[in-house]
């Protein structure tokens, strides 16, 4: 396109020598991206394929070995099943609650600035932060939500089942600000003769939110669900500080468990082998999103 | 960013001719300005050195991680750093931290400092740290609830039994169930209370034996029973402590400091709160879990900078470093004669006090093994207290895990 903008007669020569250019232009980019990115990502991956205990200076080479053991490992399938649960249900949850929020806060016609303020409060602390503050509400002897319950004694972070729901309750918390955020940005983004026409032709409220709105939001949408399901597959900070993965690992996720093996046990082979394995999963859910979404993005249009 | 290594940069190169010595230790909690005078009294008789103190974040999962990566890629910043108890047979295998026999020979280590703390740094027969202060797992008894302090574990079902049933709010026994090493120091304490070694530690990690599946099924059925209300299986200390000083239970198992908490002003239980052993099935003091920090040196700081840093230690675990660490921040000696010292008696009573407890504490498995497997421990453990798992099934998992990680380790 910039041959063609400069208006310039298009010769052979000259546009190899402007790709030449270009690519020299976006040579530096690219050997950061490869410095920061692809280095740390291929040294994992060959530290993947070694035996290395730190603490034994031990680090021979052992192929797949770490892979056919993370296999038979019953640890790490139940941590990769808690990460799909907790993103799937915490993703839903939280673009079920982020539609409606946002709905309200482009409604809304007085105090509109304070009310978006007040909705992102939860985003602005820091995860830890807000973790702790959750597991003091839920201490099941003088949290506030058991106080509230009537005194009820439910062990929220102490119970098998509970504890993961819990975690994703706190999770939807935080997060689901940031889901209506984005989605506002969205429905801004609609232009509002549209909607006048709409209602000049008679469309009910449901008809209107329906036809327009939603088709007309999803892109937005399709973005927050990709950044959400992202994060959600590497979470780790919130579940630290409410858990630990505890009781009895029940709420372990693979980021977690990769922690634990890299940084406690100081098992850096099989630790890269479970960062390896994550950051698959990542990159295989954002390829399997980009893709199903590119393709509505053309559909909507 | 530019700051920070203009900063760093500047850090490299000594101001003069004085050899930097750098302490990196955590925080202690309260007044900083006793321990800045040692410090002080340190660096007025060492003019050659340039001391410096930095602090390490304040929790000990964060410090083992800076240290891991830092030693593991042979930073020579620091000199004395800080270690757990448990770190020391790892960072001393790896190579981390320097022999300390010539400074600190065993025998005077042995002479002069409670055995658990000395059993945990002493391997082979050398020195690699320094005990600094120690802690010990102990049991905290309402005075006004119970006869006396239970010595079996019968007597601590029945004794909490009948306080339950006079004070039907009341909790029984607390202690610390979640996820995390404060529950490994639990379930040995439950072991060595049964009479077993645990784990044993020769060429194979033993876990499932007799003695730990008794101590696990002890404590299940302690919340199974209703002894222990269902909250420990996601308490770490201050949850118990809490509840505890509410007056909202009989007993506790805790670390000393909960003991100033309990006696502040305003404390609900201030005056009502004993200390004792933890109990046992045979009535024996139960073993309480040794805990605590020791010092040691960088093996990656050159010679003379070592030579000054065993120096340094010498002087933050003399007796006099001993009694100041104990009566300005409550950290109870791991020199055995400071107990006996007639101003820790005046002025901090129940340090004394702590005398014949900490002289039986235990060091959890002394291997270097020990950060590689207490990780697959929890997990098992976990399962087993909250009755996801039977004791059997749950060592049994856990052995098969370890017998993996060790059988592939020399």
């Amino acid at each position: 396109m910039g041959t063609v903008s400069r208006g310039a007669p298009s010769r052979g020569g000259s546009l190899a020598a402007e790709r030449r250019q270009a690519y020299l232009l976006v040579a530096p980019a690219v050997a950061v991206l490869a410095a920061v990115a692809l280095y740390p990502i291929g040294a994992a991956l060959w530290l993947s394929l070694h035996r290395h205990i730190v603490v034994f200076h031990e680090r021979s080479f052992l192929g797949f070995a770490n892979y056919r053991f993370l296999l038979a490992d019953a640890r790490f399938w139940s941590a990769l099943g808690h990460t799909a649960y907790f993103t799937v249900v915490a993703v839903s949850a939280e673009l079920a609650l982020g539609l409606p929020l946002a709905l309200i806060l482009h409604e809304a016609r007085r105090g509109r600035g304070l009310l978006r303020a007040l909705v992102l409060i939860p985003w602005a602390i820091p995860t830890v932060v807000a973790a702790k503050l959750w597991a003091w509400l839920l201490n099941p002897s003088y949290g506030l939500i058991n106080r509230l319950l009537g005194g009820a004694d439910i062990n929220w972070l102490g119970h098998p089942v509970l504890a993961l729901h819990t975690a994703i309750v706190v999770d939807a918390w935080k997060t689901t600000p940031f889901v209506a955020i984005l989605l506002l940005a969205g429905l801004q983004g609609i232009p509002e003769d549209i909607y006048r026409a709409a209602r000049v032709d008679g469309a009910s409220s449901f008809r209107i939110f329906r036809s327009i709105t939603l088709p007309l939001l999803r892109p937005a949408l399709a973005l927050a669900l990709l950044f959400r399901t992202l994060d959600a597959l590497r979470v780790f900070d919130a579940i630290y500080v409410l858990t630990e993965g505890g009781p009895a690992n029940t709420t372990e996720t693979l980021s977690l468990y990769a922690y634990k093996t890299l940084m406690r046990a100081g098992d850096f082979g099989y630790g890269a082998t479970l960062s390896v394995v994550t950051f698959l999963c990542v990159a295989l859910a954002a390829a399997a999103l980009v893709r199903g979404l590119g393709r509505g993005w053309e559909e909507a249009r | 960013m530019l700051a920070l290594l203009s900063a760093a940069c500047q850090r490299g190169h000594s101001p003069g001719e004085r050899a930097r010595l750098v302490f990196k230790y955590q925080p202690l909690w309260g007044d900083p300005a006793p321990l800045r005078e040692h410090l002080a009294r340190f660096a007025a008789e060492n003019p050659d050195l340039d001391l410096r103190v930095e602090t390490l974040p304040n929790s000990t999962d964060l410090i083992h991680q800076f240290f891991l990566t830092a030693l593991e890629g042979g930073d020579d910043s620091f000199d004395v750093l800080v270690a757990d108890v448990t770190w020391i047979p790892e960072f001393a295998r790896a190579g981390w931290i320097a022999d300390l026999s010539d400074g600190f020979p065993p025998d005077g280590l042995r002479a002069a400092f409670l055995p658990g703390p000395t059993d945990a740094v002493v391997l082979g027969g050398r020195t690699f740290a320094v005990p600094w202060y120690v802690d010990v797992g102990l049991l905290y008894v309402r005075t006004d609830l119970t006869p006396r302090a239970p010595r079996t574990y019968d007597e601590l079902r029945s004794f909490a039994r009948a306080a339950m049933e006079r004070h039907p709010s009341l909790a029984g026994y607390l202690w610390q169930g979640r996820q995390y090493e404060g529950l490994s120091c639990n379930v040995y304490e439950a072991i060595w209370g049964h009479g077993g070694q645990a784990p044993e530690v020769g060429r194979r990690i033993l876990l499932d034996t007799a003695a730990a599946r008794t101590g696990l099924l002890y404590l299940h059925d302690l919340i199974a029973s209703g002894i222990s209300p269902p909250l420990v299986t996601s308490a770490a200390e201050e949850e118990t402590r809490r509840v505890f000083q509410d007056g909202r239970a009989v007993f506790m198992r805790n670390w000393p400091y909960a003991w100033a908490e309990l006696q502040a002003a305003g404390s609900p239980v201030r005056g009502r709160v004993g200390i004792a052993p933890l109990p046992s099935l045979s009535g024996q003091p139960g073993p309480g879990t040794l805990g605590g920090w020791q010092l040691a040196v960088n093996a990656h700081a050159p010679p003379e900078r070592r030579r000054a840093a065993a120096r340094l230690i010498a002087h933050l675990t003399s007796p006099e470093a001993n009694l100041l660490m104990a009566l300005a921040y409550g950290r109870n000696p791991a020199r055995r004669a400071t107990y006996a010292d007639a101003r820790l008696r005046a002025q901090a009573p129940m340090i004394a006090d702590l005398a014949p407890l900490v002289e039986h504490a235990r060091p959890r498995p002394v291997t270097p093994y020990y950060q590689l497997f207490t990780d697959l421990l929890q997990g098992e453990f976990s399962a087993a207290i909250s009755g996801i798992r039977t004791p059997e099934q749950a060592l049994a998992r856990a052995q098969r895990q370890v017998d993996r990680l060790i059988g592939w380790a020399p």
